[in-house]
This record gives structure tokens, sequence and C-alpha cells, in this order.
């Protein structure tokens, strides 16, 4: 067992894909992560080629563009690509979660429009949802969709966008109805960016996954045309449900690979490394935490499979594992990265050497995609039905 | 256009490769087996010509059976179809031989441009797009940096060590490329699923015509008569400094003619 491949397990994808995989991670994410850290720019080139071998809507039908492969097949793509780097799983994942959304509830013209050029590469989207007053508790979001005639004004501001900064177009959520509010009153549009009444307010400069673009939009009554609505009206948090737990299961991906990216950098450091005439890896007080975390890997990796292959089946407890998986890979890579940068000594505060990257790349782990504590809400709701947990 | 790619399946150069002690032949069990790195680029090289040209990608291959799996890495990377040769007879065949094979299999062919890689990592012979040339009567233009296709009209530029040569040549012709070349595109998963549904013959030296005994080791016309392997690693010489470390150091490098 070796920390340099992935050892979660494919469904639809074979030999060959799980090779083109390693061998697009190996040779162009990996070299590059350093240089996409230290310059936080949008990493074009990569996700250009990812666009062309077929990384952007891994679960979407063939018939529409996608790779038409499983949930389980996303998890081993979002693991091996943040064994790369974060940021471009990070891609992988937001066109994953907008993909899905618009090949579930868009009409025909605008998976024409939207989809097929999103899955190709040639445009890229963002996902707005949370506002400065509506994290966790979406049901209280303000930006307001009003119609005017065959056509929707839309007035508002989203903050902490992935890819603002960057995106062509955004799937956007504003209230329709306010009395209905969260029951039936949120909608979902499909904003093109560049259009007049719309800013794309500031880029924010994060700790961590450096290269994701995140920033704010701000709506001022910007004019968008009637068919900009996606599916139903009032529909939103259905079709939210329907993407949110592959969104989590890709998340949990995400943790996965950045853990053993961290397995991969102790390790070598544990054997290179010479203190006291031998190699570090010697002593038992580094090789110990290495194999707890070896252990903590692979144990992540079969809950989060477990997960994939729940949703593949539409188990009824797919979304709770989803839960679980997120919860406890995200946690766990947290802790990795800390017992990865301990074996490093000093060297791991110094910027340049990965494991100091993969430190701050994983904490957002714990928060995007719905907080750990979100995490623990949903799956204690599942054990706990009849109280309010 | 139509275009045939010539691809070999070689023990991947990464890893740790072996010969087979009871015939000195490649021992393909010993290493991991992969479409040989040059060959990438002859296909990529192919592929572009195609896009540009329009036509037919068809790849050739003279291998064992497992040969098949370098054959659907040039079908994904977006190759039309394959031919794969293979016969028991051939095992251990030279350069020489597997030419005539190779031109057999050509001579049946419709084509336009045969690509292929300057060399494979294996053998290093080196001489397969000059055999196929002489067998065939067709121009030979090697080592191609650059190729440029205008119908029928070919350009080359030949990397040399100090710069290139510029080559021109009508079709049908053989172009061997370096990986200065171009950038191998990776099989795309569309390319992966769609690669196992395009048709590869498979041909015997019978259905090419080829005497079986004229080709394999017995009649060779080079063979690997003896092999050892590389002599491990020696402990090294370890210079201690009391303070004549510099005087050492240059003592030793002189001894060993390396200044």
């Amino acid at each position: 067992m070796t920390a340099l491949t992935s050892s979660v397990p494919t469904d639809v994808f074979g030999a060959d894909e799980r090779d083109v995989i390693r061998q697009f991670v190996d040779e162009k994410v990996r070299p590059l992560a350093e240089e996409l850290d230290l310059t936080e720019r949008f990493p074009a080139e990569i996700y250009a080629e990812m666009g062309k071998i077929g990384l952007f809507g891994i679960t979407v039908p063939e018939a529409l563009g996608g790779a038409g492969a499983s949930p389980l097949d996303y998890l081993h793509v979002m693991e091996a690509l943040s064994y790369g780097y974060s940021s471009v799983a990070d891609q992988c994942g937001l066109v994953e979660i907008v993909g899905s959304l618009l090949a579930a509830f868009a009409s025909p013209e605008q998976q024409a429009a939207y989809l097929s050029p999103l899955l190709r590469a040639e445009k890229t989207c963002a996902y707005a949802m949370t506002e400065a007053g509506s994290g966790s508790d979406l049901g209280s979001i303000s930006t307001r969709a009003v119609r005017d005639g065959s056509d929707w004004v839309l007035t508002g501001e989203k903050i902490y966008i992935h890819n603002a900064p960057v995106a062509d177009f955004a799937v956007v959520l504003a209230v329709t109805d306010p009395v209905k509010g969260k029951r039936g009153g949120i909608s979902v549009f499909i904003v093109d960016l560049d259009g007049q009444g719309v800013t794309r307010a500031y880029h924010e400069h994060k700790m961590g996954q450096r290269a994701s673009q995140v920033g704010g939009l701000v709506f001022d009554e910007a004019r968008i045309p009637g068919e900009a609505l996606l599916g139903e009206e009032g529909r939103a948090f259905g079709y939210m449900m329907e993407v949110l737990a592959k969104g989590r299961l890709g998340i949990a991906g995400l943790s996965l690979g950045i853990s053993r990216a961290a397995l991969a950098a102790a390790t070598t450091q544990a054997l290179d490394r010479q203190q006291f005439g031998a190699p570090i890896a010697a002593n038992q007080a580094i090789a110990f935490p290495l194999a707890t975390l070896a252990t903590e890997l692979r144990a992540a990796v079969a809950l989060c499979t477990d997960a994939a292959r729940a949703l593949i089946g539409g188990d009824a407890q797919a979304a709770v594992l989803c839960s679980m998986a997120k919860l406890f890979a995200s946690e766990g890579c947290n802790r990795h990265v800390d017992a990865a940068l301990q074996v490093f000594g000093g060297s791991g505060f110094i910027r340049g050497y990965e494991v100091e990257r993969l430190y701050r790349d994983a904490r957002i782990t714990r928060i995007y995609e719905g907080t750990s504590e979100m995490q623990r809400l949903i799956i204690s709701r599942s054990i706990l039905p009849r109280r309010a947990a | 256009m139509n275009i045939v790619v010539l691809v070999k399946q070689v023990p991947d150069s990464g890893s740790e490769r072996a010969l087979d002690s009871s015939d000195n032949t490649v021992a393909r069990a010993s290493a991991d087996n992969v479409i040989n790195e040059m060959d990438e680029y002859a296909v990529e090289e192919a592929l572009t010509v195609k896009e540009s040209q329009g036509g037919e990608v068809t790849v050739l291959t003279v291998g064992p059976a497992g040969a098949t799996d370098a054959i659907r890495k040039a079908l994904s990377m977006g190759a039309d179809k394959a031919v794969h040769v293979t016969d028991d007879a051939i095992h251990g065949s030279c350069a020489v031989q597997t030419s005539a094979v190779i031109a057999a299999a050509l001579s049946q062919l419709e084509y336009d441009l045969v690509i292929c890689g300057a060399e494979s990592t294996d053998g290093q012979v080196s001489v397969m797009p000059a055999l196929l040339s002489e067998r065939l009567g067709v121009p030979h233009l090697s080592g191609a940096r650059k190729l440029t296709v205008d119908g029928t009209s070919l350009k080359v530029e030949r990397q040399t060590d100090g710069g290139f040569w510029a080559l021109e040549a009508q079709t049908p012709a053989i172009v061997s490329t370096w990986d200065t070349i171009n950038e191998p595109r990776y099989p795309s998963f569309k390319g992966i699923m769609a690669a196992k549904k395009k048709p590869v013959t498979t041909l015997s030296l019978a259905d090419l015509g080829v005497d079986a005994g004229s080709v394999g080791l017995a009649s060779a016309t080079s063979q690997v008569l003896d092999f050892a392997g590389r002599p491990p690693k020696g402990e090294g010489v370890k210079v201690t400094d009391e303070g004549d470390g510099a005087e050492k150091l240059v003592g030793y490098l002189a001894a060993q003619k390396i200044v």
C-alpha cells in the first residue's frame, strides 16, 4: 500500500480512466500547485485540459455531454485531483454540482446555452447562495427577484461565491415570494455575469485553496429574461436537495486527497530526514502518528465509498451517509495535515513546503458545503428522529 | 488522407526491466508493458494531421497478444482503427526481419503517410523507418520536430544538434518524429469508451504472405549473445577533513581523471 496511488475504487471507470487521471494529476496539477497557491491565479490551462479529458460532469449523462459515470467515480476523481491540488478538485466539484442541477432541471435551450459549453470548459460557472445574513440558514436569503413583464429584476448581494471573479454565469438563489419564504418562495436563476446591473464586487484573499477564486456578486436591479428561471418557480430547496449530498461527497473526496498528500509528504520526510544518525522514521514518535493517519485515511475511504454506493443505489440513508463521509473525511484531513506537518518540524512552517500549503488548504473543508456542525445536526436528526436534536 | 501510425509496446522505461535468460530476448513479464513513449508523439501528430487534412488514422503494431493495450491507448487518443500483426514465429525477430513484416502489412493498407516515433525505448536500434523506406520505395523524412502537410506535399523540420534541416517530399512517405514535435493529448474518457468499440484487425504471417521461417530468433541478423546486470553502486569514498580536505578532494578527482 502506497500513499502515491489512490485507494478510492471506481465504478464505471476502469484502469484506463484511472491511469489518465493519475497521469494528469502527476504531470499537470502537482507541479503547478505551489505557483498557483502563491499567485492566487485561476488555472485556465488546467481548466481547459480538464474539459478535454472529460473531468467535468462526471455523473452527468453522456447524452448531455457528461462522462455518464457514477458518484463513486466522482469520489475517485475528487480524491485524485485534490491529491494534486485541492483548488483544482474544487473546480471539478463546482462544475459537477452546477452541471447536475442543469442536467436535471434546465430546459433543452438552457442546457444548450450553459451546460454543454460548461462541460467543454468553454464557460465557467458559479453557484451563488451565501449572503452576509444567510449562511447555514439558507431560508433567510434576502436577494429578491421580481417579475416585470416577461423579465425578472434581480436585487441583492451574494458573498464568498466560488468563481465569482471569473465565472461567465452563475446559478443564483433568490426570493420570488417573500410570503411563502423557504416553503416555495425561493427560486433558482441562471444569470449571465457580464449583464447589466451585475457587478463582481471584490476578490477575497484566502488562507488556503488560494487558486480558487472567491468574491462577491452584486445585483443592482439586474434585468434578466424570463427564461433565466431554472425549472419551476419556488422550487429552489427541492432542487438543491437533489445535489446537496453529491456536493458533500465531493468535499469528502477532496478531503481524502489532502490526507493522502499529507501522508505521502510525511512518509517521504520521515524516511529522508536523518537525525541522530538514522532516518527519523526509526523513532516510534514519528512512525506511530503516521500509522494512525494511514489507518484513519483508510477508514475514511471506506466510509466515503459506502456513501457513494448508497447514492448510486438510491438508498434512503444516502444523504446522511454523505454527511457522515464529509464530516469524517474533513475532520480527519485537518488532523492529518497537522500530524504530517509535525514530522517536518520547523520546515513544515516554511512557505514552499507542500505540507505547509496542505495545512492551510485543509481548514475550509470543515466549513464549506455545510459545516461540521451542520453535518452533525443532520446525522443526529437521523438517529434521534422524534426529538429536535 | 490515410495515415498509418506505427506503435510498439515496450517494457516501461521507468521500471526495472530484464532479459529472459533462456533466449536473451525481452522478458515481457518483468515490467509493465506500455506504449513506446515516442510513439505517443507520432499518434498525436497523426491526429493533428487528420484534424487539418481529414482522412483516417490507422494504428499498426507487431507484437504479442498483450500489445493490444498499446493499441487501445492509441485508439483512445483518437485513432480510428488498428491492425495488430501477431504470430508466435515473430518472437525474437531483429529489426530487419520486423521491417519485412511491417512492410508487408503496410502493403495491404492504403496509406498516404506513415508516421512513427524516431526510436523505441527498448531496443533503441532506431532504424525501422529507414528500413521501411527502403523496402517500400517511399521517401523517409526523419527525425521531425515539425511537420506541415498541405494536400500531397509534406514539409519537415529535421531536428539536428545545431538547428534543423528543411525537408520536402510528396506523399506517400514515412515521417519519423522526435518528442519535440508536439505534446501528446491525454485520452479523454469519451475516447477511452469509444476505443472499446473501434475495429482491431488481427493478422498472422500467413495473412501477410510472409514465410514464418524468414523471421524469428533462429534466422535473425542480430542476436543478443550474452548480457549482464549493471554492477551495483560502490560504497563511494568518504573524505574526512583534517585540514587537508580540499587537497584530498582534488587528489581524488585527479586520480579519476575528472580534473
